[in-house]
């Protein structure tokens, strides 16, 4: 089988597609189940890419490949986590606007810091020197691999997010976004639960942030602007915040059409892809947030349908 | 009158001792209460008017709103003294101390059948790498679960709750779920038809055969009257009177501020 009509403009778009709905997939147990507002995804991405990135290139490791990509993100993935652990800390207790802020802080903290710590992660110049953990040729075809050991990781995530909905711990997500005050009356430990959800949301949001470390293989500040949570955002918002599949079918009608179907097949000026198609982009997807917000706030699949799940699940 | 001692040996069921408790709101002092013990008796109710302090009582022992000073502790049956005011309002279900809700409650994307088994649900079945667990929680509850969907009459479990009474019905259901040893109950049958509440009198008094101590604020005075063997009296957030239904009834003090004379 070739891939011979996957050019390396695809390729890339097919990753963000990938990347963006890993993301919305996570941000669904939190904004979808627990009603938890997190505008700080990059934040917790962009700690996964960093610490991936500076351990890899700037540590001597005494091995190479696949073991310095799987140890360096394995480390970006608990750095992640811990940074959850921080911020989940910090929300447990808070109402909506609260998290907001704080999530935004966050995000705009890493980015400040990144860009601060120049020597380290290489600032506003960027840091080079990442790659693929093999290599079968080709860079395209490096690619392509990478590409598929992420759809694998993000069908993992689909998979999890999946069987939550099945779960008792679903179940005791929901209540605690529904109703936390009466959850708490039954013994739900509210805040320990938005606690691990936060690590474990964040933790596997770092890892994502490795693995678009590797794929760009150079980390510029530029990707910790709030792009990456907007698209998220504005996927599982149109898709359907409190449905599994409204993070890939949002996703795939936001990130999907703008960076696949417009930015490959129509026929648009070469200068507007360095300045006007990235701002054009945050535009559409904001506008996207208001018209649906608006007009159909559950999005495109509407709520979550317990009723016929529990049938589903255990009969009438 | 009232009778506040507690003895130094455990108690024949679970009690809960009140210290000392002052809970204000702008300067107001809603509760205020010296020393006094719940749980002496099998079913106890509380009665007082409007303002006197019962919902804030109950919300103070749940720890869901905070005691300005004072202590409340559960004194259970094993021994020992475990001090519910030192602790978060989850943990009073993990105590056994379980509290229905005066105003309804839901989990608005719960179905009915969600609701029970979440409140039946181990905490260690709810954990974030338990993801396949669901059928173990329902087949070790669905027995109960079962018991309480029949006895009530809900139609169809796994739709969600619409009325005020079935969601009235749902809050008692998960509150027995939690298989209390000392249960609360706030107006647990304000809006239940006639049927419906004898039905919960019916699992109270169960309840309490089997050793739960119970409290019922309740406003419908013919279920406080027929139901309970010791009746507090609460007025300007003190218990002023505990005797038997009888003698609360008849007494001067309560047909005065509460009652009125044509209830006698």
């Amino acid at each position: 089988m070739t891939f011979d009509f996957l050019d390396s403009f695809l390729i890339t778009g097919l990753f963000s597609v990938v990347m963006v709905t890993g993301l919305a997939l996570l941000l669904h147990l939190q904004l979808g189940l627990t009603r938890i507002a997190n505008f700080g995804v990059v934040g917790f991405w962009g700690i996964g890419m960093y610490v991936f990135g500076v351990l890899y290139v700037k540590v001597d490791w005494s091995f190479g490949d696949p073991y310095q990509f799987l140890v360096c993100a394995a480390i970006a993935t608990i750095a992640s986590g811990l940074a959850g652990l921080l911020v989940g800390w910090l929300i447990a207790d808070l109402d909506t606007d609260g998290v907001l802020v704080v999530t935004l802080g966050f995000a705009t903290a890493v980015q400040l810091v990144a860009t601060a710590q120049d020597d380290i992660t290489g600032g506003a110049r960027g840091m080079g020197g990442l790659d693929f953990p093999f290599d079968i040729g080709k860079v395209k075809d490096n690619e392509l691999l990478w590409l598929g050991f992420t759809m694998a990781v993000v069908a993992g995530i689909l998979f999890y997010v999946w069987r939550v909905h099945r779960s008792p711990y679903g179940r005791h997500l929901i209540a605690v976004g529904a109703n936390e005050r009466l959850a708490r009356s039954l013994g739900k430990s509210t805040s320990r639960t938005k606690l691990w959800l936060f690590v474990i949301a964040s933790a596997a949001m770092g890892l994502l942030g490795a693995m678009n470390g590797v794929m760009v293989r150079f980390l510029d500040i530029g990707n910790l602007g709030i792009d990456i949570t907007l698209a998220a955002m504005a996927g599982l918002i149109l898709g359907g915040t409190a449905r599994v599949w409204g993070a890939v079918v949002g996703v795939f009608l936001t990130v999907g059409v703008f960076d696949i179907v417009i930015q490959s097949y129509l026929p648009l000026p070469r200068e507007w892809y360095t300045q006007a198609i990235p701002v054009m982009r945050e535009a559409i997807f904001g506008l996207t947030l208001i018209i649906v917000l608006l007009f159909r706030p559950y999005g495109i699949l509407g709520d979550m349908r317990r009723d016929s799940l529990m049938r589903k699940i255990h009969g009438r | 009158m009232v009778a506040d001692t507690v003895s130094a040996v455990a108690p024949a069921r679970p009690q809960i001792r009140i210290q000392g408790v002052v809970k204000s709101y702008a300067g107001r002092v809603v509760v205020n209460i010296d020393d006094t013990v719940l749980g002496a008796s099998p079913i106890e109710g509380l009665i007082g008017p409007n303002g006197a302090g019962k919902t804030t009582l109950m919300r103070l022992i749940m720890h869901s709103t905070a005691l300005d000073r004072g202590t409340i502790s559960l004194l259970p049956p094993t021994g020992g003294e475990v001090v519910l005011s030192s602790q978060s309002s989850n943990r009073m279900a993990h105590h056994g101390v379980v509290k229905s809700n005066q105003v309804i409650m839901d989990f608005d994307r719960l179905t009915v059948l969600d609701s029970l088994l979440l409140a039946a649900a181990e905490g260690t079945y709810e954990q974030p790498h338990r993801i396949f667990s669901e059928k173990t929680v329902y087949r070790r509850h669905k027995d109960e679960i079962r018991h309480y969907l029949d006895f009530f009459g809900f139609a169809d479990p796994t739709a969600f709750a619409l009325s005020a009474g079935e969601k009235k019905l749902l809050d008692i259901v998960r509150c027995l779920l939690l298989k209390p040893t000392f249960l609360l109950l706030d107006e647990p049958t304000a809006g239940l038809p006639e049927d419906l509440t004898d039905k919960v009198m019916v699992v109270v008094r169960e309840l309490a055969a089997a050793g739960t101590s119970v409290v019922i604020v309740e406003h419908d005075l013919n279920v406080i009257w027929n139901l309970c063997d010791e009746v507090l009296f609460m007025a300007e957030g003190s218990v002023i009177l505990r005797g038997d239904p009888q003698s609360i009834r008849s007494h001067r003090t309560v047909v005065e501020k509460y009652l009125g004379e044509g209830h006698v």
